[in-house]
């Protein structure tokens, strides 16, 4: 009951949002060469974008994204366990990572752009850059602050080494692994929309752009938007796709005496 | 020797005696929001009275309600049925006239011992110089001397505990409820604690509604033991102990009034 | 050397729900604890390795460009990045912006784009975050707001307030005020109730219970916010002055890729990360300095 009273109230804060904008632009308080209303960006897009040219656009933008986000996860996540696990990898690795994390990555992308050159390899190479330290550096908080006890419980049944590592510390850290996927993966559309918006011929980055040159300000409007649902639509696909994927996990590789101590 | 007086108490008042009534709860219930009503009912129809000066503990097992009455005569809940009444005026709000120790000891972790001991001086206005001298009486009072800057989180949960009773101390309330104020300590200072409550009570006259779940510390402090039981929380007995202070932890006596209790617990 | 792994955890860790996890500070392995040989010298290697392996890496790399193992001018070594920054500083890229005219610009517009930001969003935090009702109705909002692209307002923004400063600074502030928003009202909505209800109990006035209760206790959601939005902030500038501008250090990277001078490029980078780590540790050093009650230990 509470809980649709709280959805309730979301949709309020939303209609009340839209439905401002609207009636200050049909008061003509807002110029709509500046700020077109709710309406007209609705007609707008409709007019000046067919819906292939914008699935082509989502589909370009989406397969960087995934492409960088692929391999900074698999990268970070890998390297974070073994840095958290091995001493001796962590402090290798701790002060190269700690000195190239302050750089944002954008900064990559005039580098990026002269070693790969204008096309895809460069887009999906500072995606990646973006992506790698979140889920690095949040795989790694898990594994400092994984529980002694469950550990050594673990090894009091008689696990060890490898077995210990990923039927024991590998999951207790998930959570925080799906925290840092997660922020990578928003991290990885703002890096993709610069990336787009510098120098790429589609992509929802570029699709902002080419509406910018015709003037069609309600499209460059519907272009933000647009990238923010499917920021958003994504992440929840994501947060989803890893609980389902977790829970089936959870019950085939957990012992019943350690199954408490995942939730936390 | 004789026989602990024990009162049956299911609809009828628990009765303060011959006191003149501090405080008056007169067929209280808190009835929680739950899916299960019947689950959600902390307190039942409970009427109790404490006298001026008066030590009442109240007893029972965990879920009773204790908290939540103590909640309710500290004016942070309010009943859903009934009265409680604070010197015959009805009960509106937290006051000035009660302080609280907390189960959880609910110090504030941005502020260091003794900042939180003066919190309450500061609301008041209390000068600078003053307050800190009062504050440092409070943390000789507790021993806590030395630990004046330490900030929660540095302190054990009993120094945590005995901050907090410091706290609760400093505003000199004339009825202190307190919820569990030495579950968290290590039985030697818990006796060297329960010494200076009773010296507190006596030297500054207080009523105080104290929560334990250890029958011997009920013993030792109060006047009365209320026990309750839960599901729903009321009343159930009342134990008067009538004994002299300074007590004997270990007499037959007290050993009598364990026995009585704890069969009232079951 | 404190071992923070499991032991001695204060009563709440949970301040740190919205902290953006993991400032490398030196903590011991897992590992570790199991080996007592290699604890003896734990100290040892905690300094010494991270500082091999950077001076190994350098080495390496300074190496194999002095043997040409691959074209020095794609990956400059690390001699000739250094000898830019000088070259930078004295002459200038563009002739006469100076490293540090690039670098003044850069902190001038984030500065005043992140005080913005703070300057709206921690005061607007705290009213939301205190009203259940209001913190609903926003909450998809800032939700959207947040997930929006800050660069992709660049045009926009452009439209807006012309290509000057000013559109410069409206997009750190949009893309920092998000963030540090989205903080501050877990801060203001995360109180604990029992503190609430211990300072009922010491006669505190409503004002009281703000300043003295719910904005202290706020206040660490409050810093976790404005060290996620100097981030952002840095990102989003760092962004903007690669697209359109001449001075800044972004726009000063993004000239030298035009002039194929991958020095420069480097160069620029060097400067972009010290000037963030710079900012992180100022921000860390305040933290200590204003929350000394939530750190780690004693
Ligand atoms: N805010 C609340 N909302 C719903 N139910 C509550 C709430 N507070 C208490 N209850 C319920 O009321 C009953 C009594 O709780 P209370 O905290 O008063 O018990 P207690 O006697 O203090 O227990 P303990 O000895 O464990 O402290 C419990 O069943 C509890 O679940
Ligand atoms: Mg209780």
């Amino acid at each position: 009951m509470n809980r649709r009273l709280a959805s309730l109230d979301s949709w309020l804060g939303v209609t009340i949002f839209l439905a401002v904008w609207q009636a200050l632009s049909a008061l003509g308080l807002l110029d709509p060469r500046i700020i077109p209303s709710p309406i007209a960006v609705v007609a707008g897009t409709a007019s000046h974008l067919t819906l292939a040219q914008f699935l082509g656009d989502v589909e370009a933008s989406l397969f960087r994204v995934m492409a960088g986000f692929l391999i900074a996860s698999v990268l970070g996540v890998v390297l974070g366990v073994a840095s958290g696990w091995y001493p001796l990898v962590g402090d290798l690795l701790r002060a190269p990572i700690d000195l190239l994390r302050p750089i944002p990555p954008l900064a990559w992308i005039p580098a990026a752009l002269i070693w790969f050159g204008l096309g895809e390899p460069s887009k999906v190479f500072v995606i990646s850059l973006g992506a790698f330290f979140p889920a690095f550096t949040n795989t790694l908080a898990g594994m400092r602050k994984i529980d002694r006890d469950i550990l050594n419980a673990a090894r009091m049944m008689g696990l060890s080494g490898w077995r210990l590592l990923y039927r024991v510390a590998v999951p207790a850290i998930e959570p925080d692994i799906l925290t840092g996927l997660r922020i990578a993966w928003s991290l990885s559309f703002g890096v993709l929309v610069a990336a787009e918006l510098i120098a790429s011929q589609s992509g929802l980055g570029n699709l902002i752009v080419r509406a910018r040159e015709l003037g069609q300000i309600d499209l460059v409007v519907f272009g933000i938007l647009a990238i923010g649902i499917t920021t958003l639509l994504t992440d929840f696909i994501i947060a989803q796709f890893f609980f389902r994927f977790r829970l089936r996990w959870y019950v085939k590789a957990t012992t019943a005496g350690l199954a408490g101590t995942r939730e936390r | 020797m004789q026989s602990p007086r024990v009162e049956r108490v299911t609809e009828a008042v628990a009765n303060a005696g011959s006191a003149r009534p501090k405080i008056e709860i007169l067929q209280v219930s808190k009835q929680f929001p739950a899916e299960d009503p019947a689950r959600g009912l902390a307190v039942s129809n409970v009427s109790l009275t404490v006298g001026q000066n008066e030590f009442v503990s109240l007893l029972g097992r965990s879920g009773c309600g204790k908290t939540t009455l103590l909640n309710m005569i500290a004016g942070l809940v309010a009943p859903t049925q009934g009265q409680i009444a604070i010197d015959g005026k009805p009960v509106r709000g937290p006051g000035p006239d009660r302080g609280m120790v907390f189960q959880s000891s609910a110090l504030f972790p941005w502020l260091t011992a003794i900042d939180n001991i003066e919190f309450g001086l500061v609301n008041r206005g209390v000068p600078k110089v003053e307050r800190r001298r009062h504050a440092q009486d409070l943390i000789s009072l507790v021993q806590l001397s030395g630990f004046e800057s330490k900030y929660p989180r540095e302190l054990s949960g009993g120094m945590q505990q005995r901050v907090a009773i410091a706290r609760a101390l400093a505003l000199d309330p004339e009825i202190l409820l307190m919820d569990e104020p030495f579950g968290a300590l290590d039985e030697l200072t818990r006796a060297e604690m329960q010494d200076e409550l009773l010296a507190i009570w006596q030297k500054r006259t207080k009523t105080v509604v104290f929560v334990t779940h250890s029958i011997s510390e009920a013993i030792f402090l109060s006047d009365r033991v209320i026990v309750m039981s839960p599901h729903p929380g009321r009343i159930r007995e009342q134990i008067v102990i009538d004994v002299p202070r300074p007590r004997q932890r270990a007499s037959v006596q007290f050993a009598q009034f364990y026995e009585t209790i704890q069969r009232a617990i079951e | 050397m404190s071992d923070t792994l499991g032991t001695g955890s204060g009563p709440d860790g949970k301040a740190k729900a919205t902290v953006a996890p993991g400032q490398g500070e030196c903590r011991p392995s897992i590992e570790a604890e199991r080996q007592p040989g290699w604890a003896v010298s734990r100290h040892l290697r905690q300094t010494g390795l991270p500082l091999l392996s950077v001076a190994v890496i350098l080495a390496f790399w300074e190496g194999a460009a002095q043997l040409g193992l691959f074209d020095a001018s794609t990956i400059p070594p690390p001699s000739r990045v250094l000898s830019t920054v000088w070259e930078l500083q004295t002459l200038g890229f563009p002739r006469g912006s100076s490293l540090l005219t690039h670098m003044g610009s850069t902190l001038g517009r984030v500065a005043a784009g992140y005080a913005l930001a703070a300057v709206l969003g921690i005061p607007l935090g705290m009213l939301i975050g205190r009203s259940l009702r209001a913190s609903r109705m926003v909450l998809p909002i800032v939700t959207f707001a947040r997930s929006v692209a800050t660069l992709s307002l660049l045009p926009l923004a452009v439209l807006w307030f012309g290509v000057g400063e000013e559109s410069k600074v409206f997009l750190i502030t949009y893309g920092c005020f998000w963030v540090l928003l989205t903080n501050v009202i877990d801060g203001a909505k995360n109180v604990d109730p029992a503190l609430i209800r211990a300072a009922l109990m010491l006669d505190t006035s409503p004002r009281a219970m703000f300043y003295r209760v719910i904005l202290p206790s706020a206040l660490p959601y409050i810093f976790s916010g404005l060290r996620l939005a100097l981030g952002l902030g840095f990102m989003v500038i760092v962004g903007v002055e690669l697209i359109g501008t001449s001075i800044g250090l972004g726009a000063l990277i993004s000239q030298a890729r035009t002039f194929y001078r991958m020095d420069l490029v480097f160069a620029g980078m060097v400067a972009i990360a010290l000037f963030g780590l710079l900012i992180a540790l100022g921000l860390s050093w305040l933290e200590r300095l204003l929350l000394p009650w939530a750190r780690e230990s004693k």
